[in-house]
């Protein structure tokens, strides 16, 4: 009880040290924790990024070497896909894409991303069908200009209409809409939901030329991808022969382990400078405490002399330390996740805080660290002889 | 069996090097309980040294101090704190108060490792300071007082926890002889009602007052008698 009242009286007595104390700690742990939450939330948005695309898709790039002696695979592999991988698909689509500016009425809308996609289009590129119908054979089949709109596209041009029946132009070519999309990417302009789908086989009207050489094929299960890439590479072996062209095959997920690797030594290196952070401040605090403790060797001496225990003393630097380290770490805490807060809304647009491990973890490390080199210096003054200590300067 | 024997005391710093100092150099001493005992001799003579001996501040390099008839090198460290907490009241040359505790804090210190209670420790250090005539100062801090006031801050200190021997080095050197004088009434007034009092002086007119003289000289006690305080009075 009296080593309390001291220990809060001597914390208060030097109000200015006790906050340089507690700064090597507050910083420490806020450094940890907004590290940790950064990569928490940078995480977050890469998967939430590569789950809005889909996953297990199989990119298609066929190249011919002479564009006249092409081949249009479409229904040949769409066949294929559907038939004979049926069991392991759940779909393929034409993948080619081009930005353009969309009108409506007065409104236009920039930098849309437009698919020249067949009708399983929504299915590989991970879109739901909202309103209205999707792409048909029959559209593709007579090149109907029609489209499926995205929900920015419904939000810019349509907020009270319906919009089926209405039309769109695209790079100046009026498109029927006839469906819209779900929300899937919170309906921005630089979202995936700024996006319209349109028949492949409107490619000559859009891009003035007339191949379509992208495809992309939706496996069900991911562990199904290597045996499905393998059935592709054996049926375009078949299908384009080496004097005509190459075809290039790309695993989807592969560009997203290869990110979560990525991910995971960033969290290493950022692992490594929290830590050295909070060494940084555990000697902060070893210094401030060891130059505490010898300022008051004096004052040890003094009370050693008219009778004091040893472990009085001890106990009373001892709750000093841990007091400040532990106020010093509620601080950090307390900064670290106002900080996590702000700055993952700037950059992800995503407020996350760090784990309660973490946090439980950096506190109990600043902690100890403070009451370890708080005590060492305390515990060797009040082993001195009264008149060795009373002689110190 | 006397309260306090010293036997072939020796407290030697840096031996071995040239700058070797035998501080104490072969003490014998005793003292009986109740005595009132004045150590004089000249400065650096060790009897300061001696005085830290004596209230367990301080272990000698070679010889056996006793005290109670106990061993005090033998102790552990807990008992030299129970001597220092409650057979010993100090009273350093230096005064040595806390900086940070009040007047009244500083005297009511050494009753908390006591387990008094708070407002017990509160009554009997303004009880000490009245003593000392300077209760009107407890609020202050010691920073704030003249030398001879926080000689008497460290004077009430040591006599509130009533130790059966009060040791006092220089008690009276920054008093002014009136003031010096009221603190030597008090002491022989504790002396009256049973503690034994050791002090340190310079001056032949304190030692004059005491029952008994030991005089130091390099380390060595020379002189050591017995007054008759009516033939020492001039
Ligand atoms: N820590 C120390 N290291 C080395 N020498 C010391 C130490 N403390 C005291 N001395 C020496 O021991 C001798 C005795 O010192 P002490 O303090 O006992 O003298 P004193 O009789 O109390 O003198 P004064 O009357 O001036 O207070 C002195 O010569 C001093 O220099
Ligand atoms: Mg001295």
């Amino acid at each position: 009880m009296n080593a309390l009242i001291m220990a809060l009286d001597s914390i208060w007595e030097k109000k200015g040290r006790s906050f340089l104390t507690m700064l090597g700690i507050i910083i420490g742990v806020t450094a940890v924790l907004v590290l940790v939450a950064l990569v928490a939330g940078y995480n977050a948005d890469v998967t939430a990024y590569y789950e809005k695309l889909g996953v297990n898709k199989v990119e298609v790039e066929v190249t011919w070497y002479d564009p006249t002696r092409s081949t249009d695979l479409t229904d040949d592999l769409a066949r294929y896909v559907n038939d004979d991988l049926g069991q392991l698909t759940q779909g393929v689509t034409p993948s080619h894409t081009l930005s353009a500016t969309v009108r409506h009425g007065g409104e236009s809308a920039e930098e849309v991303t437009v698919s020249l996609g067949g009708t399983q289009w929504d299915v590989c590129g991970n879109y739901t069908l909202d309103r209205g119908r999707g792409i048909l054979d029959y559209d593709i089949e007579n090149a109907s200009p029609v489209c499926v709109i995205g929900s920015y596209l419904t939000q810019t041009f349509f907020p009270y209409s319906d919009p089926i029946g209405q039309t769109v132009t695209v790079n100046g070519h009026a498109l029927t809409v006839v469906g819209t999309l779900y929300q899937k990417d919170g309906s921005q302009e630089d979202s995936m939901d700024n996006c319209l789908w349109t028949p492949y086989t409107l490619d000559r009207v859009l891009l003035g030329s007339a191949y379509v050489t992208r495809y992309t094929v939706k496996v069900d299960k991911s562990r199904d991808m290597d045996q499905v890439m393998t059935a592709l590479e054996r049926y375009f072996a078949q299908t384009v022969s080496d004097r005509l062209g190459e075809v290039e095959l790309e695993n989807g997920n592969a560009a997203m382990s290869e990110s979560t690797s990525e991910m995971t030594s960033m969290s290493v290196v950022l692992g490594g400078v929290a830590a050295i952070a909070l060494l940084v401040g555990g000697i902060g605090i070893m210094n401030i405490m060891l130059v505490t403790v010898t300022e008051r060797t004096r004052e040890i001496g003094i009370k050693k002399s008219i009778g004091a225990p040893k472990w009085e003393i001890v106990t009373q630097f001892l709750i000093e330390a841990a007091i400040l380290s532990s106020l010093g770490g509620l601080a950090g805490i307390a900064l670290g996740y106002l900080l996590a807060a702000v700055l993952g809304q700037a950059m992800y647009g995503v407020v996350s805080f760090p784990g309660a491990l973490v946090t439980v973890g950096a506190f109990l490390f600043s902690a100890a660290i403070g009451i370890l080199f708080g005590l060492y210096p305390a515990v060797k003054a009040a082993g001195l002889q009264p008149v060795d200590a009373l002689r110190s300067e | 069996m006397s309260l306090i024997r010293l036997e072939q005391v020796y407290k030697i710093y840096n031996p071995g090097l040239e700058s070797q100092v035998n501080a104490l150099d072969g003490v014998d001493l005793t003292i009986d309980q109740g005595e009132f005992v004045a150590i004089i001799g000249t400065s650096g003579s060790g009897k300061s040294t001696m005085m830290n001996i004596l209230g367990c501040l301080d272990v000698p390099t070679s010889g056996t101090y006793y005290l109670n008839g106990a061993a005090v090198s033998g102790m552990s460290g807990r008992e030299l704190e129970r001597i220092r907490s409650s057979q010993v009241g100090f009273i350093f040359q230096g005064y040595n108060l806390i900086p940070a505790l009040n007047v009244w804090q500083n005297v009511a210190l050494p009753l908390c490792y006591q387990r008094v209670g708070p407002k017990e420790r509160r009554r009997r250090a303004m009880e000490a300071l009245t003593q000392v005539g300077i209760a009107d100062k407890a609020e202050t801090r010691p920073s704030r007082l003249s030398g001879g006031q926080q000689q008497r801050v460290a004077i009430a200190r040591a006599i509130c926890t009533r130790s059966p021997i009060l040791m006092a080095d220089e008690p009276t050197g920054a008093l002014d002889s009136r003031t010096g004088q009221q603190v030597l009434l008090l002491m022989r007034q504790l002396n009256a009602q049973g503690t034994t009092v050791i002090l340190i002086t310079h001056d032949n007119a304190i030692a004059a007052q005491a029952d008994r003289v030991v005089r130091v000289k390099d380390g060595r006690v020379v002189d050591d008698s017995l007054w008759h305080r009516e033939e020492a009075r001039p």
